[in-house]
């Protein structure tokens, strides 16, 4: 049931250049289990990390028998733990993320599916999940063959999870204790304000990546003449005669939106990536993610 | 530049001032807006709210939508206050326009496809058009009779409505009364005589601009001084025509043969140039006749057409041309009728005559009232033989005194002498008077006898023998013989008949088949000078008949029924039983009687009333012209009846129930009509009025142009608007 729409969100070249792909956290996070990443524990990894005096208790397999050699002195050789990196990626799944051609939220779900899908190559701990009620039946996943897994939970996300973004941030941010990095997936339009989302998801200290999706239809309206504009998502209507002045002030006002999203994540190292829903993603993800440093 | 605005009511144009604002208004109220599902509105309520802050104007004036709108309506105004150039001012501020509208101005000129009369109505409207407000203007149609369509008005639309109730007539041309209702205002009277120092004139003159629309073709007018008028002739059409015209046409019935009927046509070419055509003759509306006409110009021909009908008939006659003006092409006319002819007969009884004349035929053409010979002597019948009230007198077996006043048929009795009466106040007459009186009328005195005694008595005899004795008398008398013999006598003496001619070419003998009639007893009869025998039998003139003064006098030489020994009525022919015998009497009743009428139909002028005199019999008569509808009329007294809608050409019959009283016809027949061809120049009073220059000054408009750019406008709006739309 799902090969079409899998191929429809990843299609397999995508795929074989995601595996060769690796998250990037610009924090180093203390995993779960064991990983692939540099923990700030002390574990059982190759990567020397330092020497520390033998106590009693201490596993006799740590001690550096060479160095009890030459200085006949118990040292225990510590390593760099190598965790796993919590990955999450948050789709906004808004009524007003239906929109546009292929819809936003399409776009979104490629977007998270790409990224899980890295991670999960990676061993990394991934969860994908709308914001919202629907995001409490997304499941952690690892492991390249929970691809699948991933994907039916995508597939089963639909428009219509009309929780404001700071609503939808909170709720996920009750749910998931841990730290790693977190990427939101939304067009930001919402009524009371993208700020105090993010603000929330930086002050759970995860390294936050937003990518705000945007329909050319949104950038540059097709429509003219006299209109009365309805919200798809709570109905609020608003009555405009769309001339050339007034549309020109739209772009103007889209500019300083997203100028303000610019600086807001800037300032508060928010790494922020303005997607065009026409842009496949495949090049949004193999060059825009990459020059961003979300993916290398 | 003027503006001469169509809307005269400042109202209105307050209330059109109302419509750009109730634009502007609607274009911010618009109600039906498209409604657009759009992903959120949170950018959009910022851009509103940006848009808000803008200025009211600064919108409008970014709004091309609107300013399309408000221009197409500022032009829409722009026509309607109709700015135009004028070429140059009439001088007056009051105009008469006086139109013609009689027949001439029917003709579609050549090169034309307006008549002069929609030509002449389309130029007014332009000078209508082209008035100030502060000028007023009357309109008088003119033919025959004048009618004032307006009188002055500043008013553009009701001279407009009122120069289009005008029509065209098929009406001869009289000016003058146009010209006196034109006059009216500008020159008033004075109360009272001119020579009258004292006298002050009643009201100020007005002097006014006189338009005339006409070709010209009516008759110069005299007596008529124009005065304040300006006069101004607008030659309508031109002298370059062609023409051909029907100018006279009628019907007689050979007065011999009436069954014979000539009709006779004069038709004339108007025209420029000589003509060659088919006239066509129709009768009840089917082919008759045809004949090749060829007139050069300003020629004219007479046509005879010879028709073989007796009852009423329509007759039309049409040229195969198509000329400048129609109306003349064709002529109508019509045969009368039997008139209903009233017929007295003095009898002592006579059945087989009373039968005849009430046969089916008959009956409807003859009204017959039976008196006995005793009647002659009363007041009643003087009175009526005086006043020539019967159409005819039947004096069976008896004789008046003197012949009445009308168509006379003796039966077995001769007229009284009536040589007497030719000779004047001869003194010599008396005896005569007194010879004839006991001689030559025995059947009076045996009808006399007969009523006085019952039986009658040898007055047969006697009286053939008297009558045969004064005739010889009356021929040897020397007095009498000064002037020609007028007294009918017996040529022989009384027995039994033989007949041996019949003239069957008179009227009266038509259709009759005589020879086995059987006559017991007759004497043949001699009439005065232009006696016509018309039944000739071995004893001399059996029937004949004779003029009398204008009258006709017929003289049958034998009774129909005698009288016995006893008194008893019996037969002394059988004529009575013969199919001859009520077509004879028919005969009598239709040529002596006058039941058929020699002449044609009467042709009247279009629009002339028509006075038509009925039977007293016909009460509710209906007159229609044949192809038109019906009209039902009520006859006045004495049976007259007048037709007053009669304008247009044709046949018209008069009709009661199914049975055709009269006819007449209606035509043109007017060559002042038919003479198309324009005239340069009028003679009104003591000025001629030269045509003026046939352009006459237009007023340049541009409301239409300005229309065209509204039109171009709303096209333009209307082309923003869908791109914006779609």
């Amino acid at each position: 049931m799902s090969t079409h729409n899998d191929t429809q969100l990843l299609s397999p070249s995508l795929l074989g250049r995601l595996e060769r792909m690796e998250l990037v956290s610009r924090k180093v996070f203390r995993g779960r289990m064991k990983g692939e990443r540099k923990s700030k524990r002390k574990g059982q990894s190759v990567e020397f990390h330092d020497f520390r005096n033998y106590v009693a208790g201490d596993d006799l397999r740590l001690i550096d028998w060479n160095l009890y050699a030459r200085l006949d002195q118990l040292f225990l050789k510590l390593f760099q733990e190598e965790e796993d990196l919590h990955f999450y990626a948050l789709i906004d799944a808004s009524e007003s993320m239906n929109f546009g051609t292929p819809t936003k939220l399409h776009v979104a779900k490629q977007l998270a599916a790409a990224l899980g899908y890295v991670g999960l190559c990676r061993a990394d701990r991934v969860s994908v999940q709308a914001l919202g009620p629907m995001g409490r039946q997304a499941p952690a996943l690892r492991g390249r063959a929970s691809l699948w897994k991933m994907l039916n939970y995508l597939e089963s996300v639909d428009s219509g999870e009309n929780v404001s973004l700071f609503e939808g941030v909170k709720d996920f941010s009750l749910r998931n204790s841990g730290t790693g990095v977190a990427v939101l997936i939304s067009d930001l339009m919402d009524k009371e304000g993208y700020e105090s989302a993010l603000r929330m998801l930086i002050g759970r200290r995860m390294d936050v990546f937003v990518m705000h999706v945007l329909s050319p239809e949104e950038i540059d309206p097709p429509i003219r003449g006299d209109r009365r504009l309805i919200d798809v998502e709570d109905g609020d209507s608003a009555e405009i005669t769309l001339n050339n002045y007034a549309l020109q002030k739209y772009q103007e006002t889209v500019k300083s939106f997203i100028g303000s999203i610019k600086q807001f994540c800037a300032k508060r190292s928010i790494a922020y990536l303005p997607v065009r829903t026409e842009t496949p993603v495949e090049l949004i993800v193999t060059k825009y993610l990459r020059e961003r440093g979300v993916v290398r | 530049m003027s503006f001469v605005p169509a809307l005269t009511n400042l109202w209105a144009f307050l209330l059109l001032a109302l419509v750009p604002v109730g634009i502007i208004v609607l274009y911010f109220l618009k109600l039906k807006r498209e409604p657009v599902e759009v992903p959120s509105t949170y950018l959009w309520s910022k851009t509103i709210e940006d848009l808000h802050v803008n200025s009211l104007l600064q919108r409008l004036r970014r709004s091309l939508l609107l300013l399309l709108q408000l221009l197409a309506v500022l032009i829409a105004l722009i026509a309607l206050l109709r700015p135009g150039y004028r070429g140059e001012s009439t001088g007056q501020d009051r105009t008469v326009f006086l139109i013609d509208n009689s027949a001439s101005m029917q003709t579609v000129d050549r090169n034309e496809t307006l008549s002069r009369f929609e030509k002449a109505k389309l130029l007014i409207l332009d000078k209508i058009e082209a008035m100030a407000d502060s000028d007023s203007a009357m309109i008088i149609s003119f033919n025959d009779r004048s009618e004032t369509v307006q009188a002055f008005t500043t008013d553009r639309a009701r001279l407009r409505d009122s120069l289009n109730r005008v029509t065209i007539t098929n009406h001869s041309t009289d000016i003058l009364g146009a010209l006196k209702a034109a006059d009216g205002l500008a020159n008033p009277r004075r109360s009272s005589e001119i020579a009258d120092v004292n006298d002050v004139q009643v009201a100020d003159a007005k002097p006014a601009d006189l338009l005339i629309y006409s070709d010209g073709r009516f008759q110069t007018v005299t007596e008529f001084n124009l005065g304040n008028l300006r006069a101004e002739y607008i030659a309508m059409g031109t002298s370059d025509v062609e023409n051909l015209a029907i100018t006279a046409f009628s019907t007689e019935r050979n007065a011999e043969r009436p069954t014979e009927v000539q009709a006779f046509a004069t038709i004339e070419n108007f025209g420029n140039s000589s003509v060659s055509t088919t006239a066509t003759l129709s009768m009840n509306g089917q082919l008759l006749d045809a004949e090749a006409v060829q007139l050069d110009a300003g020629e004219q021909t007479g046509l005879s057409f010879e028709i073989e009908t007796e009852d009423a008939a329509t007759l039309n006659l049409a040229l195969d041309h198509e000329d400048d003006l129609e109306i003349d092409n064709i002529a109508y006319t019509g045969l009368s009728p039997l008139r209903n002819v009233s017929i007295l007969v003095i009898t002592p009884g006579n059945t087989p005559l009373k039968v005849g004349l009430q046969t089916e035929k008959t009956a409807k053409i003859c009204n017959a009232s039976f008196f006995a010979p005793s009647y002659l002597q009363t007041e009643d019948y003087k009175k009526r033989a005086a006043n020539g009230t019967d159409d005819l007198i039947i004096y069976d077996t008896c004789s008046p005194a003197e012949m009445p006043a009308t168509n006379t048929f003796f039966i077995g009795a001769l007229p009284p002498p009536t040589s007497l009466k030719s000779a004047g106040n001869s003194n010599a007459a008396n005896p005569l008077q007194a010879i004839s009186n006991d001689t030559a009328v025995p059947s009076l005195e045996q009808a006399k006898t007969q009523a006085a005694s019952g039986p009658p008595t040898e007055a047969g005899p006697p009286a053939v023998s008297s009558t045969s004795d004064a005739a010889p008398q009356l021929a040897a008398d020397p007095n009498a013989t000064d002037g020609p013999d007028m007294n009918w006598r017996w040529a022989s003496p009384e027995s039994s008949v033989a007949l041996i001619d019949i003239e069957r070419s008179h009227p009266l003998m038509r259709y009759l088949e005589l020879f086995s009639l059987l006559i017991f007893s007759g004497r043949g009869v001699d009439g005065p000078p232009g006696t016509v025998d018309l039944v000739g039998a071995d004893v001399g003139a059996i029937l004949a008949i004779a003029p009398r003064d204008g009258f006709q006098d017929m003289v049958l030489g034998f009774e129909i029924i005698s009288r016995d020994e006893e008194g008893a009525p019996v037969t002394n022919t059988n004529w009575y039983a013969e199919r001859s015998w009520p077509v004879f009497l028919l005969n009598v009743l239709r040529y002596l009687a006058g039941a058929a009428d020699a002449t044609g139909a009467p042709s009247y002028r279009p629009g002339e009333t028509v006075r038509v005199r009925l039977e007293n019999a016909i009460t509710s008569p209906n007159v229609s012209r044949i192809g038109g509808a019906s009209v039902d009329v009520t006859a006045g007294p004495g049976g007259s009846l007048e037709v007053i809608e009669t304008e247009i050409p044709g046949n018209y019959r008069v009709e009661d129930g199914s049975k055709l009283a009269d006819l007449f016809a209606i035509n043109l027949f007017d060559p002042q009509e038919s003479e198309i061809a324009t005239v340069k120049e009028i003679d009104i009073g003591y000025e001629s009025v030269t045509s003026g220059d046939m352009t006459v000054e237009q007023r340049q408009e541009f409301w239409r142009w300005a229309l065209i750019a509204m039109l171009g406008l709303i096209a333009a709006e209307w082309l923003v608007y869908s791109r914006r739309v779609a």
